[in-house]
């Protein structure tokens, strides 16, 4: 269970988070959307210590976490893939998966062992690849691959060290459909021991996998509701869908 | 087809394979060159653990170098401690001394990082010019050789000095080669491609950075100790930053981040001063425009290079592959 409690941050006199408030239980599919600037990231960076905020407590599984460094987040079990992606060019899909998997069978202090002897990590490597599609391309360097493949391995990377709570950041932009419904999917077939908080400009997958959705506009949580209620709700109509739904 | 990793091995092979055969040709001013080749082939292996895979360019590794060196100094002649002992003792001090450093330095990035070791390596310097109890800048003299005639090793003979000191090197290049294979080698590599996605994951890459740095202190450390057991003398001119930027330029040219590049890099530096600066007084110059040419052709180096050659050799033997199919 995550839970952000009047959540602030600004750059300078750009006030980006606007006392955000969010609870994020255990096995939930959150969505949160909003228009271009909204600060949607800016609360992503937030939660998992990319970025300091000005006020505010964010509690994982009653532990606050709101000053721990991102490391130990993500060791507590808060995971993220990036907006933009965020992957070790210069090596295989292996090697960046192995990166994670490594994390995963907390093995970043052996020193004494051949990575290539370690079959539990080879085998979590495998085990991603397979769930986000890439098994047929692990021994290619990354930056040879399209740009579609490079965002599954990005959601890859956030996957494979097993989260409590998995936080994905616009996973389909830029993908083929094939790869996004590919994508959305897999996000409806994860365990629901895990709690996913994604952002997600295309309404059709966010109506599709969503318990709940969160609308943020100027940094300020302008509806947090079920699916239906965002439907229907005027405000949300008229600030972000533009009517244009349905 | 040749892989990338079976090119590295036949490289270091005919690295190792070319020191011996020197060694065994040679008379005494070729002895004294592979121990001077050795020592540095170590520091620079040490350097290419932190620059070239964990991505933390040291200007200070001269001073942790010289720090080693120092150390035995103090340890066999102010101390009257067994070299053996000595030794042991000066590895362990220059790694506590690298560790203290990095808690500071990898603090900061980038150029910063790279001043920073430079100023802490000049406090280096000062220190052990000005310090008389260890010579000033006379330096120290009367430093020992490891006893090895317990198992009929004479290392006061420079043919087996020289010979001993092939096979340190061959020993710590086995051990860092092992390292790099295993997790923890390949998390720092993780952190010299992308250290934001890595503490993303979840690894505290200030405690690998440190744990880095401290371990190729304890390499530099070994070295300066070989150097002290080598020419006997010592002068604060080891920890100088000039070495620092020398033992840089060697794994610049042999290949940053591959290990056996430093060892050549090592090699061909420390011929060039001997055998250019007897032909030229531009030897430096010469060194320059060689470095130039490997920075300009961005091919890491001479094994860069050499891997470079290797996929051109494979993308002209494809076709001819394909057709035979
Ligand atoms: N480091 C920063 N310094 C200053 N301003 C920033 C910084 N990061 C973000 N901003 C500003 O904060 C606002 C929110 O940015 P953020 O990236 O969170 O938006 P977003 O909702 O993710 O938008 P998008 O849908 O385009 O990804 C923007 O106006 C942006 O310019
Ligand atoms: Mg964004």
């Amino acid at each position: 269970m995550l839970s952000v409690e009047a959540l602030e941050k600004s750059f300078g006199a750009l006030q980006v988070t606007n006392q955000v408030s969010l609870q994020v239980p255990t096995g939930i599919r959150h969505a949160i959307i909003g228009p271009n600037g909204a600060g949607k990231t800016t609360l992503f960076n937030l939660l998992t210590g990319e970025l300091r905020p000005t006020a505010g407590r964010i509690v994982l599984d009653d532990l606050d976490i709101t000053h721990l460094t991102p490391d130990r987040r993500a060791r507590l079990g808060l995971s993220r893939s990036f907006q933009r992606n965020n992957l070790f060019t210069g090596l295989t899909v292996r090697q960046n998966l192995a990166m994670a998997a490594i994390v995963h069978e907390r093995r970043g202090r052996c020193f004494w062992r051949p990575l290539a002897g370690l079959s539990t990590i080879a085998e979590r490597t495998e085990e991603i690849a397979d769930i986000v599609g890439i098994a047929d391309v692990l021994e290619r360097p990354v930056r040879e691959l399209s740009y579609g493949i490079q965002r599954q391995i990005e959601v890859g990377l956030a996957l494979a060290t097993a989260p409590k709570v998995l936080l994905l950041d616009e996973p389909t932009s830029g993908m083929s459909p094939e790869e996004s419904g590919r994508i959305m999917h897999l996000i409806t077939e994860l365990p629901r021991e895990l709690a996913v908080v994604i952002i997600e400009h295309d309404m059709h997958l966010v109506f599709e996998v969503a318990d709940r959705i969160t609308v943020l506009n100027y940094g300020k949580v302008l509806l947090d509701g079920t699916p239906e209620e965002v439907r229907s709700s005027d405000v949300v109509q008229e600030t972000y869908l533009g009517g244009g739904l349905d | 087809m040749m892989t990338s990793e079976r090119l590295r091995q036949l490289i270091t092979f005919v690295t190792f394979a070319a020191l011996v055969g020197y060694w065994s040709t040679t008379g005494y001013f070729g002895y004294e060159l592979i121990a001077e080749i050795a020592v540095f082939a170590i520091l620079a292996m040490s350097l290419d653990l932190v620059a070239g895979y964990t991505g933390l360019v040291s200007l200070g590794h001269g001073a942790l170098f010289g720090f080693g060196a120092y150390m035995f100094g103090l340890f066999t002649v102010k101390l009257g401690i067994a070299p053996a002992t000595g030794m042991a003792a000066a590895i362990v001090a220059t790694t506590i001394c690298a560790l203290l450093v990095a808690m500071v330095v990898v603090r900061v990035h980038g150029i910063f990082f790279i001043m920073i070791t430079l100023a802490i390596g000049e406090m280096g310097y000062e220190f052990f010019f000005k310090y008389r109890y260890l010579g000033g800048d006379d330096g120290l003299v009367g430093l020992p050789r490891l006893d090895l005639s317990g198992i009929g090793v004479n290392l006061s003979d420079p043919s087996v000095f020289a010979l001993a000191m092939i096979v340190v090197t061959l020993c710590v290049f086995l051990v860092l080669a092992y390292l790099l294979r295993t997790p923890y080698g390949r998390v720092l590599t993780g952190i010299h491609e992308n250290p934001q996605r890595m503490r993303a994951l979840g690894f505290p890459i200030r405690a690998y950075r440190i744990s880095a740095f401290a371990l190729s202190g304890a390499i530099a450390g070994l070295a300066g100790t070989l150097t002290a057991q080598h020419t006997q003398f010592i002068t604060p001119q080891l920890l100088h930053w000039t070495t620092s930027g020398e033992v840089l330029v060697m794994i610049i040219l042999g290949g940053l981040g591959s290990l056996v590049g430093p060892i050549i890099g090592a090699a061909i530096v420390t011929l060039l001063r001997h055998e250019l600066s007897s032909y030229t007084d531009y030897w430096g110059f010469w060194l320059g425009v060689f470095l130039i040419i490997v920075v300009v052709s961005r091919k890491d180096g001479i094994v860069g290079w050499l891997d470079y050659l290797r996929q051109l050799v494979a993308e002209r033997r494809r076709p001819e592959t394909a057709e035979e199919a």
